[in-house]
């Protein structure tokens, strides 16, 4: 194995494992919010449907756009528009970029998409921790 | 290049620039935030939409957005003229994005030509509609109830 990528080899476990570590951290904070969403009129396939998205999409904006035309489209704030929960969550989405800045200045890395791409990352994380807990707590009441 | 990681570089640089570009246009839907939902409807963002997802060429977009002008005009809402003719305007001039992403991204045959610049014009049209849509909607349940708050 040339050094090039046993340095990229490295570069990508340091990555991972930033990122494992964040997204553990996330876990109460998504709890928060699925306590929250629970006390709303939405249902697991709308907050399922999310977290597919997030997993699918190659774009952050993508994850926040939906959510903006959800809250946007809530004229009962029933759902997502609820207490401003929706309005919270996407600030809560596009401040993990600031975690993502974090991780990516730990690291010596030239790639200038990738602080983008660890920010997608990250909310995907934060959302999968979201969906389980709210199926979860869905299941309880 | 090869055809493959063409279109991967290809997807990564628009996704990208969507993120990038996101803000921006947020800040166009903002600037007319007196104009939603009233003046500028739902609807009518519906309408873009639609033709923005179905349009072949960036052509389509402006032919819409200049008769939305025309029609506000004509009903003398010259406020509403002024957003489509600014929308037309900030659209525009995303062709010059388009160009300066396209050399980035030279085609595994060569250099790009007219077609490709117009389908990635497009293409960048739809992603900032996309992002305009979703901010005036998002902003209106807000002011719809502040407004009620002020009657």
């Amino acid at each position: 194995m040339s050094e090039q990528a046993v340095q990229e080899v490295a570069l990508r476990v340091a990555l991972e494992r930033a990122i494992a570590r964040k997204s553990d951290e996330y876990d109460q904070s998504a709890r928060q919010y699925a306590y929250q969403l629970v006390g709303t009129k939405l249902d697991k396939t709308q907050v399922r449907g999310l977290e597919t998205l997030a997993s699918t999409t190659d774009k952050v904006s993508d994850i926040t756009d939906w959510l903006k035309l959800r809250v946007g489209r809530d004229s009962g704030r029933e759902r997502w528009a609820k207490e401003g929960i929706g309005r919270d969550l996407v600030n809560e989405l596009e401040g993990l970029r600031n975690d993502a800045k974090k991780i990516v200045q730990g690291l010596s890395q030239v790639d200038p998409d990738l602080e983008r791409q660890v920010h997608l990352r990250l909310c995907r994380e934060f959302l999968k921790h979201l969906a389980a807990h709210f199926e979860y707590l869905k299941l309880e009441r | 290049m090869s055809e493959l990681e063409y279109l991967l570089k290809r997807k990564q640089s628009l996704a990208s620039w969507s993120d990038r570009w996101q803000a921006k246009a947020a800040r166009f839907a903002d600037s007319y935030r007196d104009l939603l939902p009233r003046r500028i409807t739902n609807a009518q963002l519906y309408g873009l939409g639609n033709v923005v997802r179905s349009a072949w060429r960036y052509g389509d977009i402006e032919r819409f957005i200049r008769h939305q002008a025309e029609k506000a005009e004509r009903a003398g809402r010259l406020d509403v003229q002024s957003y489509w003719n600014d929308l037309k305007d900030a659209l525009g001039k995303l062709r010059s994005e388009a160009q300066t992403l396209l050399k980035t991204l030279p085609l595994p045959s060569g250099a790009g030509n007219r077609e490709d610049l117009d389908e990635l014009h497009r293409e960048l049209a739809g992603l900032y509609v996309q992002h305009l849509i979703a901010h005036s909607l998002y902003w209106t349940p807000a002011q719809e109830e502040s407004r009620k708050g002020e009657k």
